[in-house]
This record gives C-alpha cells, sequence and structure tokens, in this order.
C-alpha cells in the first residue's frame, strides 16, 4: 500500500477504482464585464436562477427528511428576490449576470459575519451559483465522467452541476473541502457512493492512478485494494457488566424519560441551565425544587449527577444580567456566573437539596468551569452550607489538572467535561468550522493530560468521570476505562453501544489500548493504535 | 388593524439560522400573509425572506416579536407554530 490522505469519511463500504481528476469547464466560474443592456442581464439572472434551481431539485434529495431541509434552505435563499436585488448593484457596475451574482453572494457572506451556520453552507450556495452561471453561459461539460471503468473523482469540491453526471462508473468521491453535510457529502450519502471529504492533499494525487477510499477509516490509500479496508469494529461481550459505569447526559424532563428507557445506570450529567434559558424572571426556590423533583423521579436508577447553572454571555440566562463580552469563552461564565450571582447560586443549591430530600435519591452536585482551588473551596462551601452531602467540580481548563492533589478534602469527585477541556487546552473554539482537527478527543494532547488528571486523582482517592461528547465513541470509551476513570456519561442515544463496547474488554485489554492511543503522536495515529490493538485482543 | 403579536425567546443555541428560517418563511408564504418578525421596539421584516430574516443575525439568548396582522385562532394559531419552528432545534 501507498501514502495516505486522512478525511472524514462518508458512508460504511469502500470503493477502489482509478483517479479522475475533477476539471469544471472553462469560464464558468470568471468574472466577465458585460455588453448588454442591465435590464436584458436582470432577466438573465432571475431566468438562470429558475434553471438552477429546478437543476438542483431534479437531483433530489435521496429520500433523507435532513437533507431535504438543507437542499430547501438553500434553495430558498437561492430564490429570494431579495438576492437579485442584492446582484443589482453589480449589474449597475457593468458586470454580466452570473458575475453578479457571485459578488451578490461575497456580500452577503460578509454580511453574515461570522454566523457558522450560514458559512458552512457558503460552499453550497457557490455550488448552485456555479450550475446557474453554466447555466446563463451556454457552458456544458468540463470533465466528463466514461460510462464504463471504475472512476473516483478527485476535486476540491463539487456542485450540483458535477455530481448530475454521476452515474454507475463513479465508485468513490474524494474531496480536498467541504465537510459531514457539504452538498457533496449529502449526494454521495444518498447515492451509496463511498466518499472521504475534508482530504487536504486529493489534489496531489494522479491521474489514472489506482486509490481506495476508505470512510470507515477516514482516508484515502494509494494503490490500496479492497481488501485493505478498514472494518467496522464488532464487539463482543465477555462481561455481563461494563468495565465502568455507563451513565446518562440530561438536560430535561423529557431527556430523563428516554433516559430512564435506556440501560443507563444513573445520570452522569444533568445540565440544568436548560431549566433557565427561557425564564423571564427568576425561578422561586420552591418553583426549582419542584422541577427538580419531577427529573430526579424520572431518571434513571443509580446515583444522578447535578451539574449547577452553566451559562454566559454566548448562552444568557435573562435573569442573571452579564454584560457583552468580547470573548464569552474566557469571561463570566460556568461558576463565575454562580459567584456573581451568589443568591441564585445559593437558591439552587437549596432547590436541588429539597428535592433531594423529597425524592431520596441518590444525588450528587457538580461546578461548572473551575480553574483554582479557590473556586472550589468558594462552591463546596456554599453546596455543603445548604445540605448536599456529596460535592464535585467540573475540570474543564487545564490549570486546575495539576491542583488537584490540593482538592482533597475540598471536594468529593471530579468530572471532566471533553469538549470545553480541549476547547482551553488547544485554544480551539469548538463551534468553528475550521477547528474540527484541534478539538478532535483523538489528540494525544488531550489524551495525556487526562492521563495525568487521573495520575493525580488516583492516589487522592478523588473518583472521575468523563461527561465530554468523546465518551460516546465506543473506542475511546475503552481508552477512558483503560486509563482509569471510574464512569462515563453520555446521551441516550449512544449508551447502548458504549456498553456493548464496555463489555467486551477486561481491564488490562482497556489498559493496553490506553496505553497505545496515549503512546502516538497524532490524533489519526492514535485512533489507529488504539482500534489495532483491539482487533489483536479479538483474535 | 388587529393583530397578533407573540414575543419567543429564542433559545436554539446557533440563534435563529438557515433551517428554521427557510421553513419560517415557508409557513408565512402559505399563510398569504405579511407577517413581520421584530425585535422589541424595532420595525422588523416581513418574514417572506429569508435573507433578511438571516440579516438580522438573531442570537440565542434574544427576544423576537411575531406579528401577524389578523386576529382570532387562525392567526394566534400561526403566531404560535412560527414561534414552535423557530426554536425546533433548540435542545
Amino acid at each position: 500500500m501507498g501514502a495516505e490522505i486522512r478525511g472524514i469519511g462518508i458512508g460504511r463500504a469502500p470503493g477502489s477504482g482509478h483517479v479522475l481528476k475533477w476539471v469544471r469547464a472553462e469560464g464558468i466560474d470568471e468574472h466577465r464585464k458585460s455588453s448588454a443592456s442591465v435590464s436584458q442581464e436582470r432577466e438573465a439572472l432571475v431566468a438562470g436562477i429558475a434553471a438552477g434551481a429546478k437543476r438542483v431539485r431534479e437531483q433530489g434529495s435521496g429520500g433523507d427528511e435532513h437533507t431535504a431541509d438543507i437542499i430547501n434552505a438553500l434553495l430558498m435563499i437561492i430564490e429570494d428576490e431579495e438576492l437579485v436585488s442584492m446582484a443589482e448593484p453589480h449589474l449597475d457596475a457593468g458586470w454580466d449576470a452570473a458575475t453578479a451574482l457571485f459578488l451578490a453572494l461575497d456580500d452577503l457572506s460578509g454580511l453574515m459575519g461570522d454566523d457558522e451556520d450560514f458559512q458552512s453552507r457558503v460552499g453550497d450556495l457557490r455550488g448552485i451559483a456555479l450550475t446557474i452561471s453554466a447555466s446563463i453561459r451556454g457552458i456544458e461539460g468540463g470533465s466528463t465522467i466514461p460510462q464504463s471503468g471504475t472512476w473516483v473523482v478527485v476535486a476540491d469540491d463539487l456542485t450540483p452541476v458535477d455530481t448530475a453526471q454521476f452515474g454507475p462508473s463513479v465508485v468513490g468521491v474524494v474531496t480536498e473541502l467541504g465537510g459531514p453535510t457539504s452538498h457533496t457529502a449529502i449526494i454521495c450519502r444518498s447515492r451509496g457512493i463511498p466518499a472521504v471529504v475534508s482530504a487536504k492533499g486529493a489534489l496531489e494525487l494522479r491521474d489514472g492512478e489506482l486509490v481506495l477510499v476508505d470512510p470507515v477509516g477516514d482516508r484515502v490509500v494509494e494503490g490500496g485494494e479492497l481488501s485493505d479496508a478498514t472494518t467496522p469494529i464488532s464487539f463482543v461481550a465477555i462481561n455481563d457488566e461494563p468495565l465502568v459505569t455507563v451513565r446518562a447526559n440530561i438536560g430535561s424532563l423529557d431527556d430523563a424519560i428516554t433516559a430512564a428507557a435506556t440501560s443507563a445506570r444513573g445520570v452522569g450529567l444533568f445540565r440544568t441551565e436548560v431549566l433557565y434559558l427561557d425564564q423571564k424572571v427568576q425561578p422561586t426556590r420552591a418553583q426549582q425544587a419542584t422541577q427538580f423533583e419531577e427529573i430526579f423521579r424520572a431518571a434513571p436508577a443509580g446515583k444522578i449527577t447535578v451539574r449547577t447553572i452553566d451559562a454566559g454571555s454566548d448562552k444568557p440566562v435573562p435573569f442573571l444580567p452579564n454584560g457583552k463580552e468580547e470573548n464569552p469563552a474566557l469571561g463570566v461564565r460556568g461558576f463565575r456566573l454562580g459567584l456573581a450571582h451568589e443568591d441564585f447560586q445559593r437558591d439552587q443549591l437549596g432547590a436541588i437539596q429539597d428535592a433531594i430530600d423529597a425524592t431520596g435519591r441518590d444525588v450528587q452536585v457538580m461546578a461548572p468551569m473551575i480553574s483554582t482551588v479557590d473556586e472550589a473551596r468558594a462552591f463546596a462551601e456554599m453546596a455543603r452550607g445548604v445540605g448536599i452531602a456529596s460535592v464535585g467540580i467540573m475540570v474543564e481548563t487545564p490549570a486546575i489538572v495539576p491542583m488537584v492533589p490540593d482538592l482533597v478534602g475540598v471536594v468529593d469527585f471530579l468530572s471532566i467535561g471533553t469538549n470545553d477541556l480541549s476547547q482551553y487546552l488547544f485554544a480551539a473554539d469548538r463551534m468553528h468550522p475550521s477547528m474540527g482537527a484541534l478539538v478532535d478527543p483523538w489528540q494525544p494532547g488531550l489524551i495525556r493530560t487526562i492521563a495525568e488528571l487521573l495520575r493525580h486523582a488516583k492516589p487522592a482517592g478523588l473518583p472521575v468521570g468523563v461527561c465530554g461528547e468523546s465518551a460516546a465513541d465506543p473506542v475511546f470509551s475503552i481508552v477512558l476505562a483503560g486509563l482509569g476513570v471510574d464512569s462515563v456519561s453520555v446521551a441516550a442515544a449512544a449508551v447502548e453501544s458504549v456498553l456493548d463496547a464496555l463489555k467486551s474488554v477486561d481491564l488490562s485489554r482497556a489498559q493496553d489500548v490506553a496505553h497505545a492511543a496515549q503512546s502516538a503522536s497524532t490524533p489519526g495515529e492514535a485512533r489507529e493504535a488504539a482500534s489495532n490493538c483491539l482487533k489483536r485482543e479479538e483474535l | 388593524m388587529s393583530e397578533v403579536v407573540l414575543p419567543v425567546n429564542v433559545h436554539d443555541p446557533i440563534g435563529f439560522h438557515a433551517r428554521p428560517v427557510s421553513q419560517v418563511v415557508a409557513l408565512v408564504k402559505a399563510s398569504g400573509l405579511d407577517v413581520v418578525i421584530r425585535r422589541v421596539g424595532e420595525e422588523g421584516v416581513v418574514a417572506n425572506s429569508p435573507l433578511k430574516l438571516l440579516a438580522m443575525k438573531v442570537k440565542t439568548g434574544e427576544t423576537l416579536e411575531i406579528v401577524v396582522p389578523s386576529d382570532g385562532a387562525e392567526a394566534e394559531a400561526l403566531a404560535a407554530s412560527i414561534s414552535e419552528t423557530i426554536n425546533q432545534e433548540a435542545p
């Protein structure tokens, strides 16, 4: 096998074929001045939009409802008369209809600024604009796909006009750009074409060379054959009980009911802020206690871990004013908000204790975003002050990791929030579309930080749970168990698959897997080392 | 003229974004009414243009008003379903 290119896999089955590098029709995306009148160009634009939209509709959504919603949203934007109004100044400046449309989309993208949801769709909107341009300028062609043979289409990104040509001879698609919900990914998923998107370096592949598209392995392998493809790991139970306790994450009564229908043992993260985000005035202690009581009663049997309010200027609570901040992620959020509104924080803790008294459930309470021993002390004092017996903190900032030995006697347990811990370790916004690779839980920098935390927590006798999304990856849950965490907590939908994984290994095997992941230098190596290690164990 | 005004707090974590916007526009177009969505005290926009709604850049935590230029149970039901659509992806 030759070199491999990593990306994000779409689909389960692999594909193997010859590289067909995609060449876009000449002139389709160039900026052109017009010799026709503004009103003629305006008409051409309106007609081109109608023709382009029709073409996108004809391609359909493959019957997937979510995909249909995305396509409808895109078409609604493209067909909005307001877009033609935005193109008008560019038509007045002498550009042709297609150029004016490109420029209007640039204006729109500038106007939407850092709106991530919109920015993640800009590539798709430009793709539709290229389709419209082809229609306006009467350009067809560019690459044509031979009807016979087996081809892997390689491109920067693909547009509806490109994918419309795909027939049975296309056995794989590789793009440098795009994410799991881009047009290319959607079309490939709906037609069952194996694809790897966001594959940096794909354009270096040579025309005609044989490659393996291996979506399960998130990679493209030069010279690879189908038999080299990564097989999804299947877990075979060797124990009746999982290696570590698996709990559920909840945020509402509905979540609690859903979680109770799974095999989760208790709740590892009850996000309480959801109860407050749409309240205009501060609910009374009795009102809060009633809500907690309902949720405690509905929650799956086992210990319930409640997290006190975790809000901030990016997730504002109307009755806890907190001015505008330049960097909400680095501002007054988590327990810092609780400290700024001490009366509310005491009330919330009191309400939790009232609900514990009323239901008799085994409940422990933790605070989010604790980065110093002083903050941990302040929280523990408040919580114990209202009678709460078991008090803990979330580990979300790197600063608290080396301080864990000093938390003995202050708190009773720790819970790692891997999402925020990644964000603060790597200085990478976890919602930012280009930061995905840095906030990957398989980053060895994160895995080794968790290992360091456990080296401090074990001798201190502090139990450690993990309630971030990372634990929902079954293989990663084995890594966490091998590192020594005492419990993991995941969304209800992931409970059964994580349980399957944690019943399939014993401690020494999990430790081997954790060691393999921890010894890697890159996330790709860590993922591969862990799954190779697991497969060896299966024999 | 009578109208129904319904306040709605946006708690979708990414605000009032492309997908709910397009579904609200679909509801408004189907109703044939010039439904306005506005911030309190502002003029707002007629909610038949996804671009105008997106350009409001509504973030999570903001309060909007849905103004249906009609009255009666139907107008109230329309306002309620628009409000629900705005927050349909909220956790």
